[in-house]
């Protein structure tokens, strides 16, 4: 019975923190992006060849971990299958956040645009059972600059 | 070559499903998934205990919680009326009984492994007459009978181990805990025909089966004075008195059996044998 009450509150407590945190944030990344949207970012290897760029690499990395609400949506999930809407966002949450902190060191060089943009994800938490399931997700891109003197 | 990054519609690569209803139709599934495993484990290790010789259920009963607190007079009065009864139930060859009278206070009698019946004084000492008491004998002895109590287990434990599983802590330590022999759950179906097969025995004793009814009519007003607390097992999943009642009733006329006729008085000791187990379980009590 103790256990069954703990369970509800820390459900509960996921769901009401994590979806605040999650509105939040979309509203966060919804406005930087607008902001950041000058400076594209390019998955092509093939930079333009004039003028001659400087290049920088620059990365965003961010670390997320699964709240409790959405660890037992997943767990039930794994039973039946099927899409686990409940990570999606989280990932759609981490992917972009790292995109927009890649933009941001871009635009602190002072980069036009950002080329060869890749991500990586890694799993922080592997191997260990029972732990708490962290990601990491890295976006990195080779960062343009344009010379000073023209 | 104009270089550029597009606005990208929101909701492509999230769902827009609420949380909550994933979660609940989830859990529904789940839960509905439990229940079905639940019962065709209770079923299976219903069906499996069964199997279990009644020899070996003997090795299994939980010899150190049972005593009997009655005086010689009163465990020879018992073991007559079961023999009796034994008579018959048509009980098979090395199907035997042993009876324990609990001189504690609850009300209460139940069967348990290895053809142990337990009686308590608490329970006895309201019953009027002797038809009742072979009543109560030969239902606890139909569930000897029918193998109830190991099948009860047997559906207990497959439930238990089903949950262990899924709760990652198969412990089957389960055999050992004490709460089970008395906590023994019956199924509705179990009890009725623990009943119908009590009351033919009533009948083959007495050649009438009045007074038999007189046992439930005791655990009603127990029920209604207790005001619905906790109930004792011989009630637990029953059929309701009155239900009860009239399916004896039913019975009876469906099988031609005699309403009418003399109920046979306890032995004239029986109240002075009622407070000497009592006293020897207050003895026991006192030296614990």
């Amino acid at each position: 019975m103790y256990e069954l009450i703990l369970l509800l509150i820390l459900l509960s407590l996921g769901y009401v923190v994590g979806q605040h945190a999650e509105r939040r944030h979309y509203r966060s990344i919804l406005q930087r992006e607008e902001r950041l949207n000058s400076l594209p970012a390019i998955a092509s290897r093939y930079p333009p060849s004039e003028p001659h760029y400087h290049q920088a690499l620059v990365t965003g990395s961010t670390v997320i971990s699964v709240d409790y609400f959405k660890r037992f949506l997943a767990a039930l999930r794994s039973l039946f299958g099927g899409r686990i809407t409940a990570y999606e966002s989280l990932l759609d949450r981490a992917r972009r956040e790292s995109l927009l902190r890649m933009k941001q060191q871009a635009s602190a060089l002072g980069a036009s645009m950002v080329f060869n943009v890749k991500y990586e994800t890694a799993s922080i938490s592997k191997g260990r059972g029972n732990s708490i399931g962290s990601v990491e997700v890295l976006a990195y891109g080779t960062a343009l600059i344009a010379p000073r003197d023209r | 070559m104009k270089y550029r990054n597009p606005r990208i519609p929101e909701g492509i690569n999230v769902s827009d499903r609420h949380p909550l209803r994933e979660l609940l139709t989830l859990a529904g599934g789940a839960l509905v998934l439990l229940v079905l495993l639940s019962w065709l484990m209770g079923q299976f290790g219903g069906r499996l205990a069964r199997l279990l010789p009644f020899e070996h259920e003997v090795a299994l009963a939980p010899v150190s919680m049972l005593r009997s607190d009655a005086g010689p007079e009163l465990q020879a009065y018992l073991e007559r009326l079961s023999t009796r009864v034994s008579g018959q139930l048509d009980l098979p060859s090395g199907m035997q009984i042993h009876l324990n009278l609990d001189g504690g206070d609850t009300f209460n009698a139940f069967a348990t492994l290895g053809g142990n019946i337990v009686l308590y004084r608490g329970l006895l000492e309201h019953l009027t007459h002797e038809n009742a008491l072979v009543m109560l004998l030969a239902h606890e002895m139909a569930h000897v009978r029918h193998r109830d109590p190991i099948v009860g287990i047997g559906q207990g434990v497959a439930i238990q181990a089903l949950i262990g599983l899924l709760i990652g802590d198969p412990s089957l330590a389960v055999l050992g805990s004490a709460g089970l022999y008395t906590q023994l759950h019956y199924t509705r179906e179990m009890e009725r025909e623990a009943d119908t097969a009590a009351l033919a025995a009533v009948q083959g004793v007495y050649g009438h089966i009045h007074g038999a009814e007189d046992l439930f009519r005791v655990i009603q007003a127990r029920r209604e004075n207790s005001g619905g607390g906790e109930m004792p097992a011989i009630l637990n999943s029953h059929p309701l008195d009155r239900q009860r009642l009239a399916a004896i009733a039913d019975l009876a006329r469906a099988r031609g059996w005699s309403g009418a006729g003399q109920t046979t008085p306890l032995p004239r000791g029986f109240d002075a044998w009622m407070k000497d187990a009592a006293g020897r379980a207050a003895a026991v009590e006192r030296q614990r």
